[in-house]
């Protein structure tokens, strides 16, 4: 598709002469008396449309159709001629509405039919088209603006639409051969302007508009070409209905438009509310919603129709009642603005109201098998009512395997959740133009900065962090990714900090994972190194960006308790970073990691002392794993492996029963001179050989 | 993007290739030979492709129906058989139908022509068919170009100068412009021998079967993925823009919106975005492949243990029913979500939006999405009662404000009845009557058309007359009030017959 093509420019030129003025003879009864009222009133006669009321309305509602499907970049430049020529508006987008038009031509009103036909002709208006056309519109402008040295690549076409009454075809003829001449001089003055570009193509669509029931004094005729620059065609049309279709038919060639009518559409009765009567609506759009159809050669089976004696072609879609939800995301090969041909008609209203309050239709499509599929779906957007276009076709990506089948798959503790949590936060919302500071960045590029602070540290698994698994944290996760932070902010994260050392001091428990380790995990004073080294490793990667967030890394390194001589080479390794992260953003990264995986390189040696194999899953259900147990405090009976780490409830409780047991009565002999807890027993049956093992256990009482 | 091998099986290509001692092959050895490395190369690096199998010479036969199974491929080419003379449009008539039977007339297909170059003779050739293209009726047209969007490789196991001596190059070009110009025509450099047909479909290979691998950011987290089928370059205006835009390597998300706002956008194209090893000597797409040797299966189990993003963000996605808006290059986006297909397998998807700045109107533009954090409140509520989408357009569309169109009769009628009927239910109907009659005023004006003013004024003043005795005062004041200055501006006085001016209720005693 061609930006720049024929459609960009379009200027429509209508006749403001006096003949104008003249009536269709095409009445219409606008006093539709009711029979009760009928008695003793006489109606009002008909009232008749003038050529120029009947050009006018075709026009606008041309305008119309054309403005609903393209709001943008199909531009119309509306003049009217008489004795001179009168512009209505201008290719800017703010010019392009209906009601602007309409504003513009109630100024000018109709045709004055005692104004001196010698003067007025629609030559006025056909040269100031030409001129029109070559002046640049908003998208030209930008385009070779944006293109540079390539400028030349912004094309300037146009068509010109001309609602006139023609004297003849040798009328016709002149008119033609004016408007080819008038473009060689425009173009001459266009190329030693910047405003003004030359005409590389121009179309002349030529409407003569007769009353009804006068034979035409010009012939149809199809488009021809008068000059490279120029082709031309002329319509001879009866004023009324006749214009109306001719003007619809054109607005669909222009602008490659196509019709379908939605059939079988249920809609309650006024009268009767309990039945409901089915409708039939036709609209108009882009004829690339139906390309498939078109190419299958299905179209003639589908039940498209020709109405009204051959001109026109519609393609038939069936309206069908299991309604879609917005939750679905349906695969759509394309979206296309639709107009009603028949705008404020009862059906059309009952269907647009309908989209407009939100809820979508899916259509279907009769298929020359017989069989039916749904094909397409009617859907609004912000007021705006789009035709989608469903795939329908066999998918080339079936079957593909599972994403827990790939790499990664295996992986069972993401977190998921922290993750939505992360994508709510970063939520895209539009900024209108005009607030955004043309010097910043585009709000576009500082939600993608955005992105890159929150994932400075962000662990993908649960056992890979502690803590994220903390709800203590979070204040402060939550702030330092801020790209600034407030006082209150700092403060905030310096309390989260003191609580963290609170629960330090207090030995609260943390929600280390245990997940691929074997055993209960490190001891709780390690713990806390982790979890420390953890949040220094998350504020590291920020602290660079502003002072108030070193205040909060400064907080965390002095508030956190650290074995002496680790402090110390801490201190030692800071300095350096701190260097670092003065030459370079985000430099620090490469050694923060260092530091990380060092601790977790500490882990998993405390792991791999660990001698029970007990795993605990975490799932993103449960993020938190179960508590450790409070240390063990009597002293007196410890299994050999206690200081190798936490013991289990069952060693507890046997240890505290032994324990209480042991001061109820005198201890056996073999247990008080064991060596570690073991005693050899029998040593007398090591000189008796071939004793009875029933009396080596009596004897062993 | 399905691909269709259409297998020459003529009696020519069975001549022999000249071959200094050694054991003597014929030019279908050869071409068996590039197609068995190609299925190879595909089986392990593309093996999502669907891909079938068609011989021809003056008849065509589908060996193999679209399929996935490169095996299956590999033995139908075994057991090729030996026919008759060369006839290329029927076999693409063949093609045009196979496809479209499975794919419909929409998907793009890459189409495989595997000849040697000697394109028949007489009637049936392809020099015939070119010849007669133009006096076909319309039930006989030349197959090409298809309806759907076609790619067309021609593997010649040939020399380009064997090919140039006859017109077969000259018709070979015809026919890849035909099918709409978007291909290549591949020959063999120097002596036809195992190794020159095998750089010759490594060159197709390069072409067109590389998988396209490319690295998926979000912020500081990222994954190596494979995009399947590779995305292909477009062209967005010939004429503005007449190079070819591709995507890139780096896809950046931007952000997240919810499946909701972005409601069933159109899109281009869809792919499947699969993460793979980031360890290069792993090869293995993360496909799940079965036949990895036995000696490591440590490879792909590592990389499935080990945490990839890709996975995390599908899993999220799913639950949360959003998409990712993702960056593809300059003024390109697409969106990356979680499809699940019917037997409840889920995969990471990725839809391509037209190139451009706004490709979704309810968006607005792509470039102009900020973080929700920047906004004074939360677009989205406190209690996500509320969306900042879909983005409401400058001006409304002619459904959605109340337009006036009597291009039918029955449009002007129901406009004149309303205010008729509104009329005799004054005063209470005092606000739509005047509502009414002014949205009639403006058009009337607007369309020059005067005598409808005088028509309904005469109206008005024939329903003051039937007024009713038990009618309230006020109606006959207003209704002589609305007829008189409907008279007004139908003379088209400028005080009277002003667009913007409306005509408002005359305050009366009554009307309080």
């Amino acid at each position: 598709m061609k930006m720049f093509a024929m459609s960009h420019k379009t200027v429509f030129v209508v006749d403001h002469c006096p003949y104008m003025a003249e009536s269709s003879r095409q009445q219409v009864e606008c006093d539709v008396l009711t029979k009760s009222r009928a008695q003793g009133v006489i109606p009002l006669a008909p009232v008749s449309k003038s050529l120029w009321t009947c050009a006018v309305e075709c026009s606008m509602e041309y305008c119309r159709i054309l403005y609903d499907i393209f709001p943008k970049d199909k531009l119309v430049n509306y003049i009217v001629s008489d004795s001179e020529f009168h512009i209505l508006n201008s290719w800017r987008q703010e010019d392009q509405t209906t009601h602007e038009l309409m504003s513009a031509l109630a100024a000018v009103g109709p045709p004055n039919p005692r104004e001196d036909p010698e003067c007025c002709s629609i030559l006025h208006g056909l040269v100031s088209a030409v001129e029109s056309l070559c002046k640049i519109t908003e998208l030209q402008h930008e385009r070779r603006t944006a293109l540079m040295d390539t400028a030349e690549r912004v094309a300037n076409r146009g068509r010109i639409i001309c609602l006139t009454n023609a004297k003849s075809d040798t009328h016709v003829r002149m008119l033609e051969d004016c408007i080819q001449e008038t473009i060689l001089e425009q173009n001459k003055l266009a190329a030693g302007s910047d405003r003004l570009m030359a005409i590389q193509q121009c179309e002349l669509v030529l409407v003569h508009i007769h009353p009804q029931g006068e034979d035409t004094l010009v012939s149809d005729r199809p488009k021809k070409e008068i000059s490279p620059l120029l082709t031309s065609e002329v319509h001879s049309v009866r004023a009324g209905r006749h214009l109306a279709t001719k003007l619809n038919i054109l607005v669909q060639q222009h602008f490659d438009l196509t019709s379908t009518t939605i059939t079988n559409i249920p809609m309650k009765e006024e009268q009767h509310a309990n039945t409901s009567a089915n409708y039939d609506v036709e609209l108009l759009h882009h004829k690339d919603a139906h390309l498939e159809f078109f190419k299958s050669g299905d179209l003639h089976m589908a039940g498209s129709s020709t109405r009204e004696n051959g001109l026109k072609e519609t393609i038939t879609l069936k309206w069908c009642t299991p309604r879609t939800n917005s939750i679905e995301l349906h695969y759509c090969t394309g979206a296309y603005r639709i107009s009603p041909t028949d705008v404020n008609s009862r059906p059309s209203s009952c269907l647009t109201n309908f989209l407009l309050n939100g809820r979508s239709v899916l259509l279907e499509q009769p298929r020359k098998s017989g069989s039916k599929i749904i094909s397409h779906m009617l859907s609004s957007h912000g007021g705006e009512i789009f035709l989608h276009v469903l795939n329908s076709n066999r998918s080339t990506l079936e079957d593909p395997p599972s994403i827990s089948e790939g790499c990664g798959g295996r992986v069972t503790d993401y977190r998921i959740t922290d993750f939505g949590e992360f994508m709510r936060e970063n939520r895209l919302a539009p900024v209108s133009e005009s607030s955004h500071n043309p010097s910043g960045k585009l709000p576009g590029e500082r939600a993608k900065a955005q992105l890159e602070r929150y994932t400075r540290y962000w662990p993908m698994i649960i056992s890979q962090t502690t803590i994220f698994n903390m709800q203590a944290v979070v204040p402060l996760a939550n702030l330092i990714v801020k790209e600034t932070l407030t006082e209150d902010d700092v403060l905030t994260c310096q309390k989260t900090v003191y609580n963290l050392v609170d629960m330090e001091r207090k030995n609260d428990p943390l929600p280390i994972s245990t997940v691929g380790s074997r055993g209960k995990g490190p001891k709780r004073d390690e713990q806390y190194r982790i979890m420390w080294n953890e949040l220094e490793t998350l504020v590291k990667t920020h602290a660079g960006a502003t002072d108030k967030h070193q205040r909060v890394l400064d907080c965390i390194v002095a508030c956190r308790s650290k074995p002496p001589e680790e402090e110390e080479r801490k201190k030692r390794g800071r300095k350096r970073e701190d260097r670092e992260d003065r030459t370079e953003k985000n430099g620090s990264k490469e050694s923060e990691d260092k530091s990380w995986q060092e601790s977790e390189r500490l882990k998993g040696l405390l792991d791999k002392e660990e001698q029970e194999a007990e795993v605990i899953k975490d799932s993103p259900d449960s993020p938190e794993p179960p508590n450790k147990k409070p240390r063990l405090t009597t002293e007196e009976v410890q299994p050999p492996e206690r200081a190798k780490g936490p013991v289990s409830l069952l060693t507890m409780w046997s240890n505290r029963i032994t324990a209480a047991n042991s001061r109820k009565h005198q201890e056996f002999v073999g247990r008080v001179s064991s060596v570690n807890n073991k005693f050899e027993l029998y040593q007398h049956l090591k000189d008796e050989n071939g004793m009875d093992v029933h009396e080596n256990g009596k004897a062993a009482r | 993007m399905p691909t269709v091998v259409l297998m020459d099986v003529s009696l020519s290509m069975t001549r022999p290739v000249s071959q200094d001692g050694s054991e003597e092959f014929q030019r279908k050895n050869l071409a068996v030979h590039g197609l068995n490395m190609l299925f190879e190369h595909m089986a392990s690096n593309y093996r999502l492709e669907f891909t079938s199998l068609m011989a021809f010479s003056s008849l065509w036969e589908l060996l193999v129906p679209f399929t996935r199974d490169y095996n299956a491929l590999q033995e139908a080419l075994s057991s090729l058989e030996d026919y008759d003379k060369t006839c290329v449009e029927a076999a693409l008539q063949g093609v045009s139908n196979v496809v479209q039977q499975e794919w419909g007339s929409a998907c793009p297909c890459q189409l495989m022509l595997v000849t040697d170059g000697s394109l028949g003779i007489g009637k049936g050739s392809l020099r015939h068919s070119l010849q007669t293209m133009k006096q076909r009726a319309d039930d006989k047209k030349f197959p090409l170009p298809f309806p759907f969007p076609t790619k067309l490789y021609i593997m010649c196991v040939a020399n380009a100068e064997e090919l140039q001596m006859t017109d077969a190059m000259d018709n070979l070009e015809e026919l890849l412009r035909l099918s709409g110009g978007d291909g290549q025509i591949f020959t063999m450099e120097g002596p036809l021998c195992m190794k020159s047909v095998q750089a010759m479909f490594g060159r197709l290979i390069d072409y067109a079967y590389s998988p396209f691998h490319a690295v998926l950011h979000c912020g500081n987290l990222s994954s190596d993925v494979q995009v399947f089928p590779r995305p292909e370059p477009i062209v967005v205006d010939d004429e503005v823009e007449p190079m070819p835009r591709t995507v890139s390597t780096d896809l950046e998300i931007v952000g997240f919106i919810e499946i909701a706002d972005i409601s069933s956008p159109p899109v281009i194209s869809r792919h499947l975005v699969l993460p793979i090893a980031v360890n290069k000597e792993v090869d293995e797409v993360g496909t799940g492949a079965t036949e990895e040797p036995e000696e490591e299966p440590s490879a792909s189990q590592m990389a499935g243990k080990s945490p990839n993003f890709c996975v995390l963000l599908h899993g999220s996605l799913k639950v949360e029913g959003m998409v990712a808006l993702v960056q593809l290059g300059p003024e390109w986006y697409g969106m990356l979500y979680s499809q699940a297909d019917s037997k409840k397998k889920s995969n990471l998807m990725m839809s391509l939006f037209e190139p451009g700045p706004e490709p979704l109107p309810w968006l607005g533009k792509i470039s102009y999405l900020g973080p929700i954090s920047e906004a004074a409140e939360n677009p989205y509520g406190e209690d996500e009662s509320k969306s900042p989408f879909p983005v409401q357009p400058a001006a409304k569309r002619s459904y959605a404000q109340n337009v006036t169109v009597w291009i039918k009769a029955s449009g002007l009628q129901t406009d004149v009845q309303k205010i008729l009927r509104n009329a005799r239910k004054l005063p209470d109907k005092t606000q739509t009557f005047y509502k009414e009659l002014n949205r009639l005023r403006k058009a009337a004006l607007a369309f020059g058309f005067w005598e409808l003013l005088k028509g309904v004024a005469d109206l008005l003043e024939r329903e003051c007359t039937l007024l009713p005795d038990s009618a309230h005062p006020d109606a006959a004041f207003q209704l002589s009030h609305a007829a008189q200055q409907l008279k007004l501006a139908s003379t088209g006085d400028s005080q009277y017959a002003a667009f913007d001016h409306n005509i408002a209720p005359m305050h009366t005693d009554f009307s309080g």
